[in-house]
């Protein structure tokens, strides 16, 4: 087993409870039917976007593993939304992940659930619709969701060694200019 | 825009719902739910010296307070519990769930996800949390996080 792979399963061991958590709590969330607006007549608008009836708004969820990292969900009667705070330990991590989730959300279309602006406090938001969750496998959006969360950190710290990798070269092949 | 265009006319409506009427009030006075929630904190105490955890559950997640108004005895009751599940072991958290009536089992989610959502966090460490709330979906299944997200009555 290579060193990578024995820290990713380390990683993957400590974050399992948080993953765990959060895929309990989608699970109970996605139970979403059609359900046109009591406001505006022949409309059928997600609730939880347009806060307008009350009764139909369930209590918001937290999950969090510690300040930085927080899963926030709002579920109401057909529609849920699902914002990612993603781990930003530094200030290059912290451009990383908003270069990465804005990458994602200019592509918002591709991806369906995906909200095009995210909540605010957090760096990405999903809006799962009844429409969703009828024509898609509801366990699959849920194991979407779960493995973006444990992508997204990976990916991220990934980004990060090659740009240091790469910031290490280009300072060497400037400095060996002065070296001659 | 005029700013008479902006008034929500809804709110006079009178047929509108409030957020109060969707669940029945607490009848209970807020000076007498804090001065509850502060006798169960002292017997919770003595209770955990003893290292009944179950028994510590039990008193704690009675009659646990809610609505609104009485801020103050929700923070002591969340502090007390929040005790509590630090000073349990891993190997206990199991059988202290399943000792606890299903009321209960519901009412220690509520606490679990207001744990969670605390902003400043203060004593105690996501992994706990995230540790018991894992036990208790187990045990008592998603139905538990349903009742957490439809109940309003928010401790």
């Amino acid at each position: 087993m290579s060193a990578s792979s024995v820290s990713r399963a380390a990683m993957s061991n400590v974050l399992r409870p948080y993953l765990a958590a959060v895929r309990s709590t989608l699970t109970a969330a996605l139970t979403l039917e059609n359900f046109a607006s009591q406001v505006v007549e022949r409309h059928n608008k997600p609730e939880v976007e347009v806060q307008t009836s009350l009764e139909v708004l369930l209590n918001p969820l937290t999950i969090s593993r510690n300040e930085n990292e927080r899963v926030f969900i709002e579920p109401s009667v057909n529609s849920v939304r699902v914002s990612i705070k993603i781990k930003q330990a530094d200030e290059i991590e912290r451009i990383l992940a908003h270069k990465f989730t804005r990458f994602m959300t200019q592509r918002a279309e591709s991806f369906i659930v995906l909200r095009r602006k995210p909540v605010p406090g957090y760096d990405i938001s999903f809006l799962i619709t009844n429409t969703h969750a009828e024509t898609m496998l509801k366990h699959k959006i849920v194991d979407f969701i779960i493995q973006f969360m444990e992508e997204v950190d990976k990916e991220i710290s990934e980004m990060k060694l090659s740009l240091n990798a790469r910031a290490r070269i280009v300072a060497e092949s400037y400095l060996t200019a002065f070296n001659a | 825009m005029d700013a008479f265009r902006k008034i929500d006319i809804d709110q006079y409506d009178e047929d509108r719902l409030d957020a109060s009427e969707l669940y029945e009030a607490d009848p209970r006075d807020p000076a007498a739910v804090l001065d509850e929630a502060k006798q169960r904190q002292a017997a919770v105490r003595s209770t955990l010296a003893r290292s009944d955890i179950p028994g510590a559950l039990a008193i704690v997640l009675e009659n646990a307070p809610y609505g609104p108004n009485v801020d103050d005895a929700k923070d002591v009751t969340l502090q007390t519990l929040l005790s509590i599940l630090n000073s349990t072991k891993s190997t206990e958290i199991t059988p202290a769930i399943k000792a606890l009536t299903p009321d209960a089992q519901d009412t220690l989610m509520k606490y679990l996800y207001k744990g969670m959502a605390l902003p400043g966090w203060g004593d105690i460490s996501g992994s706990v949390l995230l540790g018991w709330h894992e036990k208790l979906t187990e045990v008592a299944g998603v139905g538990c996080i349903v009742r957490t997200m439809t109940d309003r009555r928010i401790v």
